[in-house]
């Protein structure tokens, strides 16, 4: 090594070896294109495309048009609401089940007299690891009585042969329980991994203090845990609002029955990619006016939620 | 820099041949046909075997052809020969200027009956697309399960009662129809009785026009049977979609569906031995035949090969041509072509003898009414539900016009 490297001494102030003005752009340059060519670009580009008519050859600007369709037009804004308040119902099922569950799961999987829990670990993961399609069709299959009746009744329980996915009553639950099902592993994993960066000396302390398990779960292990459901809370609620693989293996695009089970996502591939059956041309300018309306309802949502986890930390 | 210029030239000099050796020309077709594939490719072999015009087949999933065809054609790539749906769907594209005009086209005039060009007609009489083929709205049923119950061939409305109420008592499922896909119970199940009540072509304008109220006798009674009907439908049909409907058929354990003439193909794959009737007659009703104009052959505007793509379009017009097409062409798809075409698989014949001595019409809300898509399908849902009667359903069908 080149001694004189050792030995020159680091000077402070004017003419530093620290390099003067924005030198920290070149850091953050890569990222800031990749960010801004496949993310801000297009995103910018699709509320451009929201003000416009028409497809790509025929665009024509009519200003805020499709956003007064959007809201005023009575088939339009009644798609867009019901798809709306099924999003959020879809949300809560998975907020209450997966968050439930989850810390459920993980604090039994946690413990330390439980053998085994890697394979269960496995078996709860497994699902996360499966196509989509693929699951909903399999219980597209299950949930139909036409194929699956004739086996419930031979196991005496005849009264679960129903048409689940075709009662405007039922379907949006049981679509919201499969997908619950599906994506149960992830918040999991994480409630595993916040329980095992508890502090051991923690629960040796209460426990010495004569709490219990219960008290020791409820006072102790839970706070400590909470700040992963706000996490959870967006990672679900953006995934939520863009949810539409499932919709669509098993129920339609559509929504079927009646709109019953149409999201977010779904109104967005029928107005703004595929069009509605049987004319099939889309409207991209009214799709892109959803999409961007509910960009700006998660900014909203997604905001908050960041700010008060991160003051919990 | 030299040595780039270099290397450039010499590839240049090594695609040039290539190029020039490309024999003949390659033309490209768009489809929503996905599941012909294997048949059309075949056809298209023969087409080069003829003609030595190579046409490669690019079919796209049915729900999504229209809105990639538009892209497509909007971006300057579309196919150079492409499937045209019936009616304003495809005049639409022919207005945008992406299609040619084939009135010209020999044979095309000459060959085909009015009724089969109207659908592929423009405002001013001329024609985008050359007739392909049309689609029969039938009831399949299942011989051996008739046969076993004594069941004779409704023709009807009763007799087709009747035997839905004998096949019940028996245990078996009569109708396999369900909701689930939420558009045969549409396009297969109503629009195929729809004729036998509203009358063929010109009845239906009427109703276009306005001359007759969509909720008149006829529909209500339309209304009224269908809603009669669902009870026949199998359990938890609210769930069944057509792909079940069709499967539940085949595999033995409905008697009856109603589906379009093109699910024969499956129907002898699960080896069901099968049989078509036409929907049955309503007392007082004139039998009538829902015999749909599903594809037609368009050109595209700006092909290269513009010779190439009328030469297709001409052969498809010729009765050699439609032969060699329903050759190979799946079952159930028939040529509309006014010539005499022999089907091999001698079901498909039947289903077309159905028409005979029957009013023939495409589906009820095609030509002129699409908007009305919707608004009935949805009453159709709440009818066999049972949450609304025929004649509310009939009345808010109409106020939607």
């Amino acid at each position: 090594m080149d001694a004189r490297a050792i030995t020159r001494p680091i000077r402070r102030g004017g003419g530093s070896i620290r390099p003067s003005g924005a030198y920290w752009i070149w850091y953050i340059l890569p990222a800031l294109l990749v960010y801004a060519v496949f993310m801000a670009y297009p995103m910018l580009d699709s509320v451009r495309l929201s003000l416009y008519e028409g497809t790509t050859g025929a665009r024509r600007f009519v200003g805020v048009a499709n956003y007064v369709k959007l809201f005023t037009d009575a088939v339009v804004s009644q798609r867009f609401w019901n798809a709306f308040g099924n999003t959020w119902v879809f949300f809560a099922f998975h907020m209450l089940l997966q968050n439930v569950l989850g810390i459920f799961f993980a604090h039994l999987l946690t413990n330390r007299t439980m053998r085994g829990s890697g394979i269960y670990q496995s078996i709860i993961f497994i699902p996360c690891t499966i196509a989509v399609l693929v699951t909903g069709y399999m219980f597209k299959m299950m949930l139909n009585p036409m194929w699956a009746g004739p086996t419930l009744k031979n196991i005496g329980l005849a009264f679960l042969s129903r048409p689940w996915l075709g009662e405007r009553s039922t379907a949006l639950t049981v679509i919201s329980l499969v997908s619950c099902w599906q994506w149960l592993g992830i918040p999991t994993m994480m409630f595993v991994a916040g329980f095992q960066g508890i502090d051991e000396d923690l629960l040796e302390a209460a426990s010495i203090e004569g709490a219990n398990n219960w008290h020791q779960f409820w006072r102790i292990k839970l706070p400590l845990v909470i700040p992963v459901v706000g996490m959870i809370a967006i990672l679900t609620f953006v995934s939520n609002f863009n949810a539409f693989d499932v919709i669509y293996s098993m129920a339609t695009p559509n929504g079927s029955p009646d709109y019953a089970t149409d999201l977010i996502g779904t109104l967005f591939y029928r107005y703004g990619v595929a069009g509605e059956h049987p004319i099939g041309i889309p409207e991209p300018g009214l799709g892109a006016a959803v999409s961007t309306t509910v960009f700006a309802m998660l900014l909203c949502g997604v905001i908050p939620t960041l700010r008060a986890t991160r003051g919990k930390e | 820099m030299k040595k780039t210029l270099a290397i450039a030239l010499c590839t240049l000099l090594l695609l040039a041949p290539a190029v020039s050796l490309a024999d003949g020309v390659q033309l490209t077709m768009g489809s929503w046909r996905v599941d012909d594939s294997v048949q059309v490719e075949a056809m298209l072999a023969k087409y080069k075997e003829l003609s030595g015009v190579e046409i490669v087949f690019q079919p796209t999933t049915s729900a999504q052809y229209n809105s990639v065809l538009r892209m497509q054609l909007d971006a300057g790539t579309g196919p150079d020969l492409m499937y045209a749906r019936s009616y304003e769907t495809g005049r639409d594209l022919y207005e945008a200027g992406f299609l040619v005009d084939v009135s010209g086209i020999p044979g095309v005039k000459e060959n085909f009956a009015p009724s089969s060009l109207e659908p592929w007609q423009n405002t001013d009489g001329s024609l985008f697309a050359v007739p392909f083929a049309a689609v029969s709205q039938v009831i399949y049923y299942d011989k051996d399960i008739f046969a076993e119950q004594g069941i004779e061939v409704p023709y009807t409305w009763d007799e087709f009662i009747a035997a839905c109420d004998k096949l019940l008592a028996a245990g078996i499922t009569p109708i396999a129809n369900g909701l689930g896909s939420n558009w045969d119970i549409l396009e297969c199940v109503f629009l195929g009785m729809l004729p036998n009540y509203v009358g063929g072509s010109e009845s239906r304008a009427l109703y276009e026009s306005g001359e007759k109220a969509l909720n008149d006798e006829a529909f209500v009674k339309a209304y009224t049977d269908f809603q009669q009907m669902t009870k026949y439908f199998p359990e938890g049909f609210e769930s069944i979609g057509n792909d079940d409907a069709v499967m539940v058929f085949a595999t033995g354990r409905a008697a009856m569906v109603m589906d379009g003439s093109w699910s024969c193909g499956t129907n002898d794959e699960y080896g069901a031995n099968w049989g078509t009737m036409a929907f049955p007659v309503p007392e007082g009703g004139e039998a009538a035949m829902c015999f749909h104009p599903d594809m037609a052959i368009a050109g595209n505007s700006i092909s290269q090969y513009p010779d190439e793509v009328a030469a297709f379009l001409e052969w498809i017009a010729t009765p050699e041509g439609a032969q060699i097409v329903a050759d190979y062409l799946p079952a159930g798809f028939f040529p509309m072509i006014d010539a005499p075409i022999t089907f091999k698989n001698e079901r498909v014949t039947e289903i077309l003898a159905l028409n005979e001595g029957r009013v023939t019409d495409a589906r009820f809300v095609w030509p002129k009414l699409m908007g009305l898509y919707n608004p009935m399908l949805e009453q159709l849902n709440a009818l066999a539900r049972g949450e609304t009667t025929p004649q509310a359903a009939a009345d808010a069908v109409a106020a939607a016009k």
